[in-house]
């Protein structure tokens, strides 16, 4: 029997994503965009092709895939949506993996296990009105009573809370103790106490429904907390390079589709005779925004690579974030001008390339603290 | 119920540019893909397995990098892909391809359903499904747009020209599949890992593994042969008319008339 190398699954990912992202996103995705709420069918959908386990082994009904090709799977969806790309990350990485990490096996059986087949959704509460960067500053708190936590407080900014069915909660559980005083804890959705607010207003991925959450005496059981004790933000160190690499990848989506655009419309486009892409002003633009793709598409898979071996390479994922967050808003801002009046259309999907982009440059760090942050691992500070 | 179904790895591309020396298609640089229509015959083989039981196996004949192609039938849920992948094989026509799925198919052994698209994108013949049909001496049913398997048959809609027929066929049968049958599902993320490890479920194929002489297959085999591609010119002689609709009237009958085209009586 001849022997002939099957393809990489890294290959296949894209490929089927691309696909996926081409025949049901992207004909859906202006649609999407003003209806303004949360796509349910479009979450079903995406669930059946299995994604939501991407990054969980077998035994919890995952794929056993790694970083790498996490970080394809939600570049392909980001290229068609970034509400659809930002939920999808949500349900993969940061609403399910404390659960997964640290959930009993109960908790896995009711809530985790049914997220990965889609038919519960999943949040991930950290920031507070005066604490995001910060988290030193986190107010909510976790107190024991008996054999309960008893949580207070609020949060704001979380993705999927309007539509969520449990939350991974940031809480403080010893204020002297400071970053090492803050625990995660999970709080489904119908526990007495815990308020959802109407969804915000947004300038950009209105698919995605963000809002606050509000804790008054919310009481859930001991085994609740995820993780152990004073390890909330270690632990969250743990994920923190796959959170920004991810955010890498999602940046990367757009600036593609962007470019893509912008490449096809200079080819179309006529002026003085001539197919705008003739002039050399609109060459540059799109030299450069092919050029910066080039170099996020290498840091982000190069630090992926870096995670997959088993690295925690902060730095590097810091950088790829902060670069890929700045080129896919710097690729929205130059397909807006090579598109011209018509991307002050909202017939034309670059006007919301330009207002979805702001979301990459908060969530897994702004570009200010990553800088910061950078410059640290580099021995400035 | 046992499930085989063709699928071919084509060019993902209508507008595929010929090589004007040896009159094939110039597939460097083109991405590839199932044929559509097999896609969704694939679709077919894999709802009735999931109403009958049975198993769904993929024949594709291609070079190796139509591996991808079985690969991506296995992601979506086939349980088996042969590849039927040898030198002997390259160049050949329809018939020359048609012997070596026939053959394929018979080294399977038992089977109750094949299912293919209709045609491919790059060829559109439409001589394969009917061709391994005739080979294997079983029924075939062209151009099927609904379908319906229960053990021992299949009860089909075949979109005629001029309006439908449903027919009713015993297994074993082939069936060519439309578009218009159903809505091919896409891979899953686990199918693709699965697929692509060196365990996945992929055998490959050479023309002595399916017991055919290699003068009957491929170029040698083949027996017909490309003589010249080319694109048709499409130039057409166009006249703008212009002014109220009573001037253009007129001025297209007696356009009409020069040509010598008659309006009726």
């Amino acid at each position: 029997m001849n022997k002939i190398p099957r393809p990489t699954p890294e290959e296949m990912i894209r490929k089927s994503f691309a696909r996926f992202t081409d025949e049901e996103i992207i004909p859906k995705a202006r649609e999407m965009d003003e209806a303004d709420q949360f796509p349910r069918w479009m979450f079903d959908k995406i669930a059946k092709t299995g994604a939501f386990g991407i990054r969980y082994p077998r035994s919890v009904g995952g794929a056993g895939g790694n970083t790498t090709q996490f970080c394809i799977m939600v570049e392909e969806l980001a290229r068609g949506s970034m509400s659809v790309a930002a939920f999808t990350a949500m349900q993969c990485l940061m609403g399910t993996n404390f659960l997964f990490e640290y959930g009993t096996p109960e908790q896995h059986e009711r809530l985790l296990k049914p997220a990965i087949r889609g038919e519960k959704v999943a949040s991930f509460a950290l920031t507070e009105a005066d604490a995001a960067t910060d988290l030193a500053n986190v107010k909510t708190t976790a107190r024991p009573d008996a054999e309960e936590w008893v949580i207070s407080g609020s949060k704001t900014w979380i993705t999927n809370a309007p539509v969520a069915d449990f939350f991974t909660v940031l809480c403080q559980t010893d204020k002297n103790k400071g970053l090492r005083g803050l625990d995660f804890f999970l709080i489904e959705r119908d526990t007495p106490g815990l308020y959802v607010s109407k969804k915000f207003d947004k300038l950009g991925t209105r698919a995605t429904e963000i809002s606050e959450l509000a804790f008054t005496d919310v009481r859930i059981p001991h085994e609740n907390r995820l993780g152990k004790e004073g390890q909330g933000v270690g632990n969250l160190m743990r994920i923190l390079s796959v959170i920004r690499v991810m955010t890498a990848a999602l940046s990367l989506g757009l600036a593609r589709a962007a470019y893509d655009q912008s490449a096809r419309y200079a080819m179309e486009r006529t002026q003085f005779k001539k197919h705008i892409g003739s002039f050399q002003l609109i060459q540059q633009k799109i030299a450069n925004m092919a050029t910066e793709i080039w170099a996020s598409h290498l840091m982000t898979y190069t630090t992926a690579e870096m995670i997959d071996q088993g690295q925690r390479p902060l730095k590097e994922a810091s950088m790829a974030k902060y670069y890929a967050s700045e080129v896919a808003c710097r690729c929205a801002d130059e397909a807006t001008r090579i598109f011209g009046a018509y991307s002050y259309s909202m017939e034309y999907d670059v006007q919301r390339y330009y207002r979805d982009c702001r979301f990459l440059l908060f969530g897994g760090g702004t570009s200010e603290i990553l800088q910061t942050i950078i410059s640290r691992e580099c021995g400035v500070s | 119920m046992n499930i085989v179904v063709l699928v071919k790895q084509v060019p993902n591309t209508t507008d595929v540019k010929i090589d004007p020396k040896t009159g094939n298609l110039i597939r460097e640089g083109v991405a590839s893909i199932i044929n559509p229509e097999d896609r969704h015959g694939l679709e077919a083989g894999l709802q009735i397995r999931e109403k009958l039981g049975g198993t769904v196996t993929v024949i594709s004949m291609g070079p190796p990098q139509a591996m991808e192609t079985v690969c991506e039938c296995l992601a979506m849920g086939a349980d088996r892909g042969i590849l039927l992948s040898d030198r002997a094989f390259a160049g050949a026509d329809t018939w020359a391809t048609s012997t070596a799925l026939g053959m394929a198919v018979r080294k399977l052994g038992e089977f109750d359903l094949i299912l293919a698209g209709r045609q491919a994108i790059d060829g559109d013949t439409a001589q394969i499904g009917p061709q391994v049909a005739e080979f294997l001496r079983i029924a075939q049913l062209t151009y099927v747009r609904r379908l319906d398997a229960q053990e021992g048959k299949v009860i089909a809609e075949r979109a005629l020209e001029d309006g439908c027929e449903h027919i009713e066929a015993p297994t074993p049968v082939l069936v060519t599949v439309l578009g218009a049958l159903n809505k091919p599902r896409h891979p899953t993320v686990e199918g693709i890992l699965a697929a692509t490890s060196e365990r996945s479920p992929v055998e490959v194929w050479n023309a002595a593994d399916i017991g055919v002489k290699v003068q009957d297959v491929g170029l040698a085999g083949s027996l017909t042969h490309v003589v010249r591609t080319f694109t048709p010119k499409g130039a057409r002689d166009t006249r703008r008319l212009e002014g109220s609709a009573t001037v253009i009237a007129a001025e297209l009958l007696e356009a009409l008339r020069q040509k010598e085209i008659r309006l009726g009586e």
